[in-house]
């Protein structure tokens, strides 16, 4: 009975070959490549890594995207929990077809995503002269960034709580309000933190996807050195200008801290998964 | 005891799947008609109109008029050094004709174009253009030269040097012209001219990966003056942009070249007639069609013909004047250079 399971299982798409093949497939698409950055990256040794990301104009871009993917994450996570909160608590006519809407900034070109920004808040626009006479510029400046890497990563957070939200009884929040708990406490001790974990990955995602984002970021900074250049759109123009070493160099950088992030978020994961057990 | 299991067939089947698509387009390349010849052109970005309109059309009449074949053209348009790159990379263009000469220079150092490309009357080059400063309708911040441009409330657009060819002719003109004593730096002060770079580069607000997207950003409302090619406000003008342009009184001549790449012209056997096309851009038909969209002849009966379209400048320098490319790279371009400089002290004025 048992010889005849394993018979099926071997013979089927589950077989060895298959898994062979898969793990050819991530080797060719995603370890052959990052090794030939690394390789590149470390041609002038740990030294010229340090080299590479300590010059002003490189420190000076790294920085930018630290705080802006940082403070985006931030926003992101209070605004995301929010957000999948009322998709799934409170239902409004309407809410399906906004919780389609928040899918769609994955749909859309992030180059497109920057020109939209443009488009809207530019400073020959009435929004963006309305902000100006304000002594805000949103774009071509650090507020745009900030605007932009929202957008391209919104779904994150929703998608990553949802889940979570739907599988919590709604009975424990009634029991809460029952024993007299005001609904800021109830949320507080009893929704937070099951979902904190989800959050916390959404989170970490938001900002891993935010640290290297280029497409929307380069039409919406302005790309000044110092002032407005992010790390990636840095990495690009030392691509074109003939330092492909710097340009690895601080790609390793930026590589570490998403790989640093993305084993975080598996651990979240896997918490969230005991946790539910 | 396992059966055993048919692993070769899964993984093959995968394989296959991954694999196939990469394979297919190998067995269409090559087909091709005995009439029909095939040019693929690697070119940079602000030149389009002139080859899409004028050049390629004339060519194709030209070759059917000679040989009785038709050619079909292929052409790619991207930033200069980007381009020059890429055909580096593989992109097998049987021409390059790029905005500055390092680029070629790129191609030939990677032994991709055998023969002396120089060795041509114009020097290899094949259309010409100056810098100038681009201004909204009316030039209502009243902007005449280059220290116009550090005036406060004066916002100033012009690519990142190390995407853009067009950029370094730029950064080139400011930094000849101070030298020159044109400006408000004193002649042959090198550090006054960095003062003034770092001035300028204080006030720019967008820096575009190329001279054709940071014209986008000027027409979208950006920006209160544009350093650019005069081929570039001219193109934009005859698309019905609103501009007006100014002739700073000293600025630099723009000299722009094409080669064959004999490398792939051989290897798609079309070296005779990619070297008719290089040789066929600077007849009079061709030259014509670069001035209709701005682009100051290197041929000089055109240049008399069309003079009365391009004012004169009163203080033209070339490349020769600064020395010449790999020496102004050097001293301009390179780590530390006068660019590197400027652009640090400019992050302390603003």
């Amino acid at each position: 009975m048992k010889k005849r399971f394993r018979a099926v299982i071997a013979a089927g798409p589950m077989g060895p070959g298959t898994r062979l093949a898969v793990i050819l497939y991530i080797v060719v698409l995603v370890l052959i490549p990052l090794a030939a950055i690394v390789e590149k990256g470390l041609t002038g040794g740990v030294d010229g890594i340090w080299r590479a990301i300590s010059t002003p104009m490189a420190s000076k871009a790294l920085f930018l995207t630290l705080w802006t993917a940082a403070l985006m994450a931030v926003i992101n996570a209070v605004m995301g929990t929010a957000t999948a909160w009322v998709l799934v608590r409170h239902p409004f006519p309407g809410s399906r077809f906004l919780a389609t809407i928040v899918d769609l900034p994955f749909a859309i070109p992030t180059l497109v995503a920057g020109i939209m920004l443009v488009t809207l808040f530019g400073p020959q626009t009435a929004l963006g002269a309305w902000f100006g006479r304000h002594g805000l510029q949103i774009v071509f400046a650090n507020p745009g960034i900030v605007l932009a890497l929202l957008f391209i990563t919104m779904p994150l957070v929703v998608r990553a709580v949802e889940p979570v939200l739907m599988e919590l009884d709604p009975a424990e929040e009634e029991a809460s309000f029952t024993l007299g708990a005001g609904s800021w406490t109830t949320f507080f001790r009893v929704v937070l933190p099951p979902i904190l974990p989800a959050i916390a990955s959404g989170t970490i995602q938001c900002f891993a996807r935010a640290v290297a984002e280029f497409g929307s970021v380069v039409v919406v900074s302005g790309n000044i050195p110092f002032r407005t250049l992010t790390a990636p759109v840095y990495i690009f123009s030392e691509v074109e200008g003939d330092r492909p070493a710097v340009a690895a160099a601080v790609s390793i950088v930026l590589l570490l801290i998403a790989i640093g992030l993305l084993f975080s978020t598996r651990w979240l994961q896997g918490f969230v998964r005991r946790e539910r057990v | 005891m396992r059966r055993n299991v048919p692993v070769p067939a899964t993984l093959g089947a995968w394989l296959a799947l991954i694999l196939l698509p990469a394979l297919l387009p190998v067995g269409v390349a090559h087909a091709q008609g005995a009439t029909e010849r095939t040019l693929t052109l690697g070119v940079y970005t602000t030149p389009r109109e002139a080859y899409a309109n004028g050049i390629i059309p004339a060519f194709q009449e030209f070759w059917k008029a000679q040989r009785g074949q038709d050619v079909r053209f292929e052409t790619s348009y991207m930033g200069s050094g980007a381009q020059s790159r890429a055909i580096v990379g593989g992109f097998e263009a049987d021409i390059a004709a790029l905005s500055l000469e390092p680029d070629v220079t790129r191609i030939q150092e990677a032994g991709l174009i055998k023969h002396d490309w120089k060795a041509t009357p114009h020097g290899g080059m094949i259309s010409q253009s100056i810098v100038v400063i681009g201004v909204r309708p009316g030039n209502p911040k009243g902007i005449r030269d280059w220290d116009d441009l550090c005036r406060p409330g004066v916002q100033v657009l012009t690519p990142n040097v190390r995407t853009s060819g067009g950029a370094m002719w730029n950064i080139a003109a400011i930094f000849g012209a101070a030298l020159r004593g044109q400006t408000s730096a004193a002649p042959g002060d090198t550090a006054a001219a960095v003062t003034l770079l770092s001035k300028i580069l204080a006030h720019v607000t967008v820096m575009d990966k190329g001279a054709r997207e940071s014209m986008l950003t000027f027409e979208r409302g950006i920006g209160d003056a544009i350093i650019t090619y005069e081929n570039e406000i001219m193109t934009a003008k005859l698309a019905g942009q609103p501009y007006d342009y100014v002739i700073p009184k000293s600025t630099l001549l723009i000299v722009n070249p094409a080669a064959v790449v004999d490398t792939y012209a051989e290897k798609h056997g079309s070296a005779d007639v990619a070297k008719a096309f290089v040789e066929f851009l600077v007849t009079p038909e061709a030259q014509r069609a670069f001035a209709t969209q701005g682009y100051r002849p290197v041929e000089k009966t055109v240049g008399a013909e069309v003079a009365a379209q391009f004012p004169p400048v009163p203080d033209l320098f070339t490349l020769a004047d600064l020395g010449d490319w790999p020496k102004i790279i050097k001293k301009v371009f390179d780590e530390g250079g006068v660019y590197d400089r400027a652009l640090n002290a400019a992050q302390g004025t603003k």
